[in-house]
């Protein structure tokens, strides 16, 4: 897990490198002379070969690291993950304001595409070829079809201004006031929920109906085992190994950022952070928010790992 | 948004932090005369803007005079805009604009009395100059600055965390500030009324953290901010109205929601609900909501759009090899379709025709046209030009930025010159590489760029000099037309040692006609830019410049 995190930090820092942009420019102001930009590139410690910057970096995470001295210093205490100077702020606290938002919406719309997209798949595979399942199955795919982005403003669009009777923007604290942060987030949830459910739901459902041909099924319902029984117990169980196989991935991807979703509800998580930092060469910020979001994918991986233990016994 | 690189004070201030743009026109209360009406005080006002950011320290803001920064801080001199009307440049901690000596190398304040920072403290000429001084070190770069080269001594200097002072700031009093600059200096004054010369208390204002809890001297004072979410404004309790006629000073309480989706954002605003009603839109309208807005009475009425103002202009790089010869790029400037760029910018509402380079109603603009072809351009004219220079097969790279509109109007461009047999390839590139590749050191890798810019003060020499002295080349730096015209330059000179606004106008003007004969830059038009208003907002208005709404006028109806 660490080789793994240390290459990704290494290709993000190499990326940035190879990209023409120059982060010291950016942060020099209107008119910038020569001799400014070799200043501030200096206090910035972008004048160092990229291998030392690099080092400088991973042993900031360790023993942290002062730009310049006195009053006019800049202090990222340990565990540094560097220091943007575009917000002025270490990128470990930018993560600590932005993780609980994305974290918010990822862990609740996961929860809620995971229940529904595998109820609906579940309850499509049973009555298969009945308009049930086709109506299960064209919501699915309008799901699978939709960009977030566009459902996301429609969504704005009926709820909020038509009917007005969800908030449209904004992110209150779970700490704050637990009844508004739900209250925020059902139509990120629901827009989130509604085009994952739709892929998970049509996945479930192929698997349900391979599993129902299968000879354990047959052999579980000649032995007289209830209907319920037999679905739950054993077609479900396997059923849900690559769902939860894909789900762990996908909810590990999400932490890192829902981009979109953040974006159209005005919300600042992880991703809106990333992609600030991107457009206005916040190497820090990139690197720092990169790796986490590296951490978030194998973590997740991990979790999965074990819990295949917990569903098939053979693993 | 569209986020040029340039836009000097506003779009620049887009990409980094702080100016929430806005800007209407000079209606107001909508369509028809504008107006001003006695700002009412209380309530709070909310201010919708996609930025993510508000940058709270004064040396590090591309903050507007008269926007965000003008309700946190005050300067030596402020901006005076009214609906209609120039711009003009009043004291505000100061008793005059300054008075110049030794031919404009020093100017001279001094302060009003009754003029106090947030924290109680009276401001002093001592805190103006350790608020300037903050400038220089490297903790505090960014922002403005246009006082960092023209200040005397300054090479080198460190900042005062050195423990170090700049000897070419004088203050012989708590009341007195001399300012030594190393060359003649007309535009001192507006100068001055940048962000980044506001008064900060004298050695109580640390790099790492002033910015995150600052002590301010304008009508509010920051109360709470939280990146990506909001910041709070409320009243200073020091601040005296009586020493600041130039801010209203009107709501209790002002509130900026960040990180708004610029669509949702209009769409809010134009459905005008309760939440909506006493807040604006610190984002230009985005056209799609423009056109919904025009079938929208009440909408519409709410709807405030600036005169033509910032420039969209293809910067033409005459040291490629294939510009060097001045009848090809005088074809190039025969050729363009003005009125399809038009079309490509949104229409009418968005733009109008340019063919000159002082913005709309600064001093020294003189309409004129140098080359003239028309609304559509004159092909038949460009192909005799390139037939006189001996050039028969012209194919040329056009570098942009991959945003919609830019992309929209490169197209227009290709399809104007492929008119006059000149074959034009688009490179679409994000702002960072667009902006590595056109202010970088090397002229190669691209013939034309589409560009952007607005003042980031009415001055006519922030039309001209960023964009065209030969200094202004490469090193990162907005002269990408890559000119270095001795004559363009000895004109900059003169017009900036110039003291008299209405003479050095006149310089200026030579200057923009001078550049136009180089035919180093095809303008092509200068752009509108709308914004919405709730229906309990009233003052919200735009002057001739700069093209977004006065923040500082804004109040709440009652």
């Amino acid at each position: 897990m660490i080789a793994v995190l240390l290459l990704v930090s290494l290709a993000t820092f190499l990326i940035f490198y190879i990209l023409p942009a120059d982060p010291a420019r950016a942060e020099c102001g209107r008119l910038c002379t020569p001799s400014q930009l070799r200043d501030v590139s200096a206090f910035m410690g972008l004048n160092e070969p990229v291998w030392r910057q690099y080092l400088d970096f991973l042993a900031a995470i360790f023993a942290g690291r002062t730009y310049g001295s006195g009053q006019g210093a800049i202090v990222c205490s340990a565990p540094c993950l560097g220091y943007s100077f575009q917000q002025s702020r270490t990128v470990l606290s930018l993560i600590g304001q932005t993780l609980p938002v994305t974290a918010s919406i990822a862990l609740g719309a996961a929860v809620l595409w995971l229940l529904t997209g595998t109820a609906a798949g579940v309850v499509s595979a049973l009555r298969r070829g009945t308009a049930t399942d086709r109506a299960v199955m064209t919501t699915a795919i309008v799901g699978v079809s939709a960009p977030s982005y566009l459902v996301g403003l429609l969504a704005i669009l009926l709820f909020g201004f038509k009917l007005n009777i969800l908030p449209v923007s904004g992110y209150v604290s779970l700490l704050q006031s637990p009844g508004q942060w739900a209250f925020h987030l059902i139509l990120p949830w629901c827009t989130l929920a509604f085009i994952s459910a739709a892929i998970y739901g049509r996945l479930t459902r192929s698997q349900m109906l391979e599993a129902l041909g299968e000879d354990y099924v047959r052999t579980a319902r000649a032995k007289g085992l209830r209907e319920r029984r037999v679905i739950v117990r054993h077609a479900l169980r396997n059923v849900m190994i690559p769902i939860i196989t894909m789900f762990g991935l996908d909810l590990g991807a999400l932490l890192g950022g829902a981009v979109i979703t953040e974006k159209v509800y005005s919300m600042y998580g992880l991703g809106a952070l990333l992609i600030g930092a991107v457009q206005t060469t916040d190497l820090s910020t990139i690197s720092g928010v990169t790796i986490l979001a590296a951490v978030f994918v194998l973590v997740a991986n991990f979790v999965v790992d074990l819990t295949y233990k917990l569903l098939d016994p053979r693993v | 948004m569209r986020k040029h690189i340039v836009l000097s004070g506003s779009a620049a201030i887009a990409l980094t932090a702080v100016l929430a743009a806005c800007g209407g026109a000079n209606n107001a209360s909508g369509p028809g005369t504008p107006t001003v009406a006695p700002a009412a005080k209380g309530g709070t006002l909310t201010i919708l803007d996609s930025e993510t950011t508000l940058t709270l320290d004064p040396a590090q803001s591309w903050s507007l005079a008269i926007t965000s920064s003008g309700l946190l801080w005050r300067r030596l001199t402020t901006w005076k805009i009214a609906p209609t009307g120039a711009p003009e440049v009043v004291p505000d901690l100061a008793t005059s604009d300054g008075t110049p000596s030794d031919g404009g190398r020093v100017w001279t304040y001094h302060l009003k009395s009754g003029i106090y920072f947030s924290n109680g403290q009276p401001i002093t000429s001592y805190d103006v100059k350790y608020g300037i001084e903050r400038t220089y070190a490297p903790a505090l770069s960014g922002g403005l600055n246009y006082q960092k080269p023209l200040i005397a001594g300054t090479a080198g200097y460190p900042g005062p965390f050195s423990g170090k002072q700049l000897s070419s700031i004088v203050t012989p009093n708590s009341k007195t500030i001399v300012f030594h600059l190393n060359k003649p200096y007309g535009n001192w004054p507006w100068v001055v009324s940048t962000t980044s010369m506001a008064p900060v208390p004298e050695g109580k204002a640390p790099a790492a953290t002033f910015g995150k809890d600052p002590v301010t001297s304008g009508p509010y004072a920051v109360q709470s901010y939280t990146p990506g979410t909001s910041a709070v404004l409320v009243r200073n309790k020091y601040w005296n109205s009586a020493t600041d006629p130039n801010r209203s000073g009107g709501p209790s309480k002002i509130i900026f929601q960040l990180n708004q989706d610029p669509t949702v954002e209009a769409q809010t605003l134009i459905a005008d609900g309760p939440n909506a009603q006493d807040a604006f839109g610190a984002d230009f309208v985005p056209p799609a909501q423009l056109a919904q807005v025009e079938s929208n009475p009440s909408a519409k009425a709410r709807l405030v759009t600036s005169p033509a103002s910032p420039l969209e202009y293809l910067a033409v790089n005459v040291q490629s090899p294939k510009l060097k010869n001045l009848k090809v790029r005088g074809a190039l400037e025969y050729a363009i379709n003005r009125q399809a760029v038009v079309v490509a910018s949104g229409g009418p509402v968005a733009a109008d025709p340019a063919t000159t380079l002082i913005t709309p109603g600064i001093v020294g603009r003189q309409p004129y046209d140098l080359y003239p072809a028309g609304s559509s351009g004159d092909p038949a004219k460009a192909k005799s030009l390139l037939a006189q220079a001996g050039v028969h097969k012209l194919t040329l790279t056009l570098a942009t930025q991959n945003d919609p509109i830019s992309t929209s109007i490169s197209q227009a461009v290709q399809q104007a010159y492929s008119a006059a047999g000149i074959n034009v390839q688009i490179k679409a590139l994000s702002s960072n590489a667009f902006s590595a590749l056109v202010t970088g050191n090397s002229a190669s890798g691209y013939d034309l760029a589409l560009s952007s810019w607005q003042p980031d003060f009415p001055s006519a020499m922030d039309n001209i000099e960023p964009l065209f002295a030969s200094a202004m080349v490469g090193n990162g730096n907005y002269n990408i037309s890559r000119l270095a015209d001795p004559k363009v330059d000895a004109l900059i000179n003169r017009a900036e040692g110039t003291i008299s606004g209405a003479a050095a106008g006149k310089i200026w003007a030579q200057a923009d006609k001078a550049i136009m004969a180089d035919a180093a830059v095809v303008p092509l038009v200068y752009n509108k830019n709308s914004f919405l208003r709730g229906s309990n907002v009233e003052n919200f208005y735009i002057g001739e410049f700069p093209a977004y709404p006065v923040y500082t006028a804004a109040s709440l109806k009652h």
